[in-house]
């Protein structure tokens, strides 16, 4: 016996069939043909002789099917026939078909596409050889810490401080000290820094690493070098590798691009190496920063700014993250423990922290996922979405159950008479098993359709106005959708073969005779009405937390911010240090006010050093004169640089005293504004108009500034927080814009047409400065609100997604219960019942279905509604008008689902109805 | 052919397939000459059912002891002729083996003595 053989042979029967029964006609035709030769020789006429040759060899046909079965395609042709029989069964009833298909389609889609999301955001590794052995250290102290200046992530835990920011010498004492985990390196996500190639300039992501970074993290770039410990030196040649993404979008993969010059921040900067595709740096796994550079020429990119020292000599200064791997066999708990020894007595000598000052310790935790911030930012919508779509699968699932249960019953007949007829067991639940297969397989298929299509979507949805990269994966999610289809599959084939099974049990007579006892049966369909008021269950959840979201969404949207949000057209100029300092700084800004206040189509100009409702923050110590502070009270206030026409352009009213004016300049008298909830709560009702209070500038210096005027309170970093108190200072007169400063221009045009137009203004300055996020205020709001947005958007449409998924199974279960009892009805009819009152029947029995279901709904979402409390804004998660709404549209939907089947009942012939059994 | 006036023998189950194997080891045949042959050498005792002959080809085939080809008949018709393939000599031979030992046992035991 030869395998070979055997698979030819049926792969031809099977697949060229039309060939084989060719070849066994003409062979069978010889056949007779030379018998019947046979057989005249022997006497006989040649029709006669023609007749007993076709006699005795039999059927043509039979024989052909015989041939085929010889070839073992038996299983194969039944199982065609299977499919042909169920595609034909599902064509027959197309609403069920399709009902059932564009539900699994909806809830594997939905449910790809946000666990594809879910899980890069959440679970994906970096992409580096052993990912599972990196580690990040962060460190925690004491709520007083001797740490004071952090540039980077700062939490406020209830019990102290953590960060994963150090200084520069503590990361240096840490790896010389380091016995317990692989060689220590470190790394910054350094920001937005101004890149020119080719004489064109803009903002591209940054990198700094350590000299053994590359080395550590076992990443080898696609083309040229990796940055090495020679580069990462003081008076190394400037060098830098740039991202598989950015030599794709500005060098066209040309690998021609080793060793380009480009200017980075102003600085001319080798190119010496391309990371590989899927390398993403060590800060994120989301998204790869273009441009990675050693740290060793940190002060030539990110500049002293207002300090006067380095960043790498500094050890007041934290902002630095540092990994490394673990070494086999040593727990972390005794790393952190030598680590925290290290820092704290590095700290102790570099630092001098005075005595009631917490000294951080070394936590040494989980770095496969890198410095993983988005993690903060993204698991708690995010969690809350896969709850949401995950019960939106389990919905579709109810409903394929809920219309297979129903499918099986109308078929008990036919089952019957085909078991009558001989058909085994067996055969019948390959059949029922095909169907239901055939079923899943198509809903899984559009379910693959709907998961791309809604995966791209919510790359759009999230994706950033000035085309930022989002958080997102591009790539599908292959696994989550393979176990979403497979969970499918299992529904289907669970709630199709069941009912099967149990149908194929019953005796063929009692089947058949079965239509005969169901006048007053109502036992049957338990299962049915079970699932249905599961499926309310489910929608009253989903409903209930779409509105609270989508609530909070508009109470978001009916804030007043305080000032005019409307034809604002917002961007960004950070000018490189190494250029600007000082007040050469404070001039360039004032030249480019005037410019962009000249500029056809502009009819004011507001420069902000913090922009408003940008999820930015800024604070300075405030003291006001005359007043001696409490202990324990802050001694800071939020503040904003702003340029003069900064109250006129963004329409913040000015309750009392002036704004700034051209008499305030660098050299007059320093004035500030402040908003009325700062004048209330420091002066109360008293005027604070030529008071005077002191703050510090970056050095240290005490400055004090003369009151000259208060404005209206207006909402700070975000829509959420009440408006706090807020000082601001004439940009002219403070040292603090080397950070940059954001331009919001006033105007009645479009963002993208008034652009090359503010482009040209500011290049007419200088010609290296790039304006950096063009957008308008609306956007910039979308922007901090995209998590209410996304949530309000997608919590809405799993709601409305489960309204109609509810009210199939609703409309499915009664119709089907009104078909079963048409004989009862006509009889309630024929004694008299009206039609009014079988309608109130039927809906009665629809009501304490849909009832219950809605009790346990809203038990949940109660007992639910507690986690997502912190996401809400202006009610509360028991938010009573939101759960009234939800019963009354889901009450709404039942009514309207099972008022065709009651109208249906309804008008029921009893004479007819009678007859029809 | 049969002759009406003989009486001949069904084929036992299960053994045609034995008999086909056997009529095509002595040369290639079509099918109608598989028939003739087994005939012929049974001395037309044995009956063979056209009808099954063919499945029997062509699960042969399917099981790789014959291969099938399409040739050029006495006639000068064309026909498909099997010949035994050396997977299909071993079977014959494990085969006749079998039947061999069969027929010895059951000879014995129906010649046994009543002693």
């Amino acid at each position: 016996m030869s395998l070979h053989s055997r698979i030819s042979t049926w792969w031809r029967a099977v697949w060229r069939g039309t060939d084989v029964d060719a070849q066994v006609d003409e062979e069978l035709r010889f056949h007779i043909e030379s018998y019947a030769e046979d057989l005249m020789r022997g006497g006989l006429a040649r029709e006669q002789a023609m007749r007993r040759a076709r006699a005795e060899l039999g059927s043509l046909a039979a024989t052909r099917e015989n041939a085929r079965q010889a070839f073992g395609t038996r299983g194969f042709d039944e199982l065609r026939g299977d499919v042909r029989y169920a595609l034909r069964m599902l064509a027959k009833t197309p609403g069920f078909a399709a009902i059932a298909v564009g539900s699994l389609a909806l809830g594997i889609g939905a449910n790809t596409a946000i666990f594809s999301i879910a899980k890069h955001v959440l679970l994906d590794r970096l992409d580096v050889p052993h990912a599972d052995q990196l580690r990040l250290l962060e460190w925690t102290s004491k709520q007083n810490s001797a740490v004071h200046s952090i540039w980077g992530d700062w939490n406020h835990g209830w019990d102290g401080v953590y960060s994963s920011s150090f200084s520069y010498p503590a990361y240096r004492a840490m790896r010389q000290q380091n016995r317990d985990l692989q060689d220590l390196f470190a790394f910054k996500g350094a920001g937005l820094m101004d890149v020119t190639v080719n004489g064109q300039a803009e903002v591209v992501q940054s990198e700094l690493v350590s000299g053994n970074y590359y080395q550590q993290m076992q990443v080898t770039p696609q083309l040229g070098r990796a940055i090495g410990p020679a580069d990462d030196q003081q008076g190394a040649g400037s060098v830098a590798v740039i991202s598989d993404g950015y030599w794709a979008k500005r060098f066209n993969r040309s690998p021609s691009v080793i060793g380009r010059s480009i200017l980075v921040n102003l600085q001319p900067v080798t190119i010496i190496g391309v990371n590989p595709p899927g390398f993403t740096g060590a800060k994120s796994v989301q998204t790869s920063p273009e441009v990675f550079a050693p740290l060793a020429i940190e002060p030539q990119l990110v500049g002293t700014r207002e300090w006067n020292d380095s960043l790498l000599a500094s050890p007041q200064h934290w902002w630095l993250q540092v990994m490394a791997r673990a070494k086999p066999g040593v727990r972390d708990a005794t790393a952190q423990a030598q680590l925290s020894t290290t820092l704290e007595s590095a700290v102790k000598t570099l630092m001098k922290p005075t005595a009631g000052e917490a000294l951080p310790r070394v936590l040494v935790t989980d770095g496969s996922r890198g410095q993983h911030e988005a993690d903060g930012q993204l698991g708690q919508p995010l969690h809350v979405l896969m709850a949401l779509v995950g019960m939106v699968l389990l919905l579709a699932c109810a409903n394929i159950a809920n219309l297979l249960l129903a499918r099986s019953s109308a078929r008990q007949r036919e089952m019957s008479v085909r078991l009558a007829l001989g058909a085994g067991r067996g055969r019948i639940l390959r059949q029922v098993l095909t169907e239901s297969l055939l079923l899943a397989v198509c809903g899984g298929a559009l379910g693959l359709l709907v998961g791309y299509a809604g995966q791209h979507a919510l790359l759009l949805l999230t994706a950033d106005p000035s085309g930022e990269a989002s958080p997102m994966p591009t790539s599908f999610s292959w696994g989550v959708f393979a176990f979403n289809a497979v969970l499918s599959l299992v529904t289907g084939v669970l709630f199709g073969v069941a009912p099967a099974l149990k149908a194929t049990r019953t005796q063929v007579q009692s089947g058949l005779k079965d239509s005969m006892h169901t006048a007053t049966r109502r036992r049957r369909g338990y299962a049915g009405k079970a699932i249905v008021g599961f499926q309310v269950a489910v929608s009253m959840l989903l409903v209930a937390g779409a509105g609270v979201f989508l609530r909070t969404l508009v109470n978001l949207h009916r804030i007043d911010p305080g000032f005019d949000t409307r034809n604002l057209v917002l961007f960004d100029i950070n000018p490189p240090t190494s250029r600007y300092a000082g007040a050469k700084t404070a001039a360039m800004f004032r030249q480019i006010e005037e410019r962009l206040a000249a500029t056809p189509g502009v009819e004011s100009v507001a420069p902000e050093s913090t922009p408003l409702l940008a999820d930015n923050m800024s604070n300075d110590d405030f003291a006001p004169e005359g007043m001696v502070a409490k202990k324990g009270d802050n001694t800071s206030e939020l503040d904003n640089e702003v340029g003069r026409g900064f109250f006129t352009a963004m329409r913040i009213p000015m309750l009392a005293g002036r704004g700034f004016s051209s008499q305030d300049t660098a050299t007059s008298r320093l004035v500030a504004v402040v908003n009325e909830a700062l004048a209330k709560k420091y002066w109360g009702s008293a005027s604070p108009i030529g008071r005077t209070f002191a703050t510090s500038d970056a050095h240290g210096k005490k400055l004090v500034y003369t009151i000259v005027g208060v404005c209206a309170n207006t909402r700070y970093a975000n829509l959420r927080d009440d408006p706090p108190p807020i000082f601001f200072l004439d940009y002219q007169q403070s040292m603090e814009i080397s950070w940059g400063i954001t331009f919001a221009v006033r105007t009645r045009s479009e963002r993208t047409a008034i652009t090359p137009s503010l482009r040209a203004a500011v290049q007419s300055v200088d010609h290296d400065l790039p304006l950096i996020d063009v957008r308008t205020q609306k956007e910039q709001i979308d922007q901090i609100t995209m998590e209410e947005r996304v949530l309000a958007d997608l919590t809405g449409g799993f709601g409305i997604l489960a309204l109609v998924l509810a009210s199939i199974g609703i409309y499915g279960v009664m119709a089907y219960s009104v078909a079963q009892r048409t004989n009862e009805i006509g009889i309630r009819m024929a004694l008299g019942a009206l039609p009014g009152k079988v309608l109130r029947m039927v809906l009665g029995e629809a009501s304490w279905l849909v009832l219950l279901g809605m009790a346990v709904g809203l038990g949940g979402a109660l007992a639910l509604g507690r986690m997502v409390a912190s996401m809400l804004f202006g009610l509360k998660p028991y938010d009573p008008e939101t759960l009234a709404g939800a019963v009354i549209v889901l009450s709404l939907v039942a009514l309207g689902a099972s008022w065709i089947p009651a109208q249906r009942a309804a008008r029921v012939d009893p004479m007819r109805a009678l007859r029809s059994e | 052919m049969a002759k009406e006036a003989e009486k001949s023998m069904e084929l036992l189950q299960g053994t045609l397939d034995m008999l086909v194997l056997k009529a095509v080891s002595l040369g290639p045949l079509h099918g109608y000459g598989v028939l003739l042959r087994i005939q012929q050498i049974s001395q037309n005792r044995l009956e063979v059912q056209q009808g099954s002959l063919y499945p029997a080809l062509y699960r042969l085939e399917h099981e790789g002891w014959i291969a099938g080809e399409w040739g050029q008949s006495e006639n000068k018709r064309r026909a498909r002729f099997y010949r035994l393939t050396a997977a299909g000599r071993r079977r014959l031979e494990a085969e006749a083996k079998k039947w061999n030992q069969f027929a010895d046992v059951v000879g014995a035991i129906l010649g046994a003595d009543s002693a």
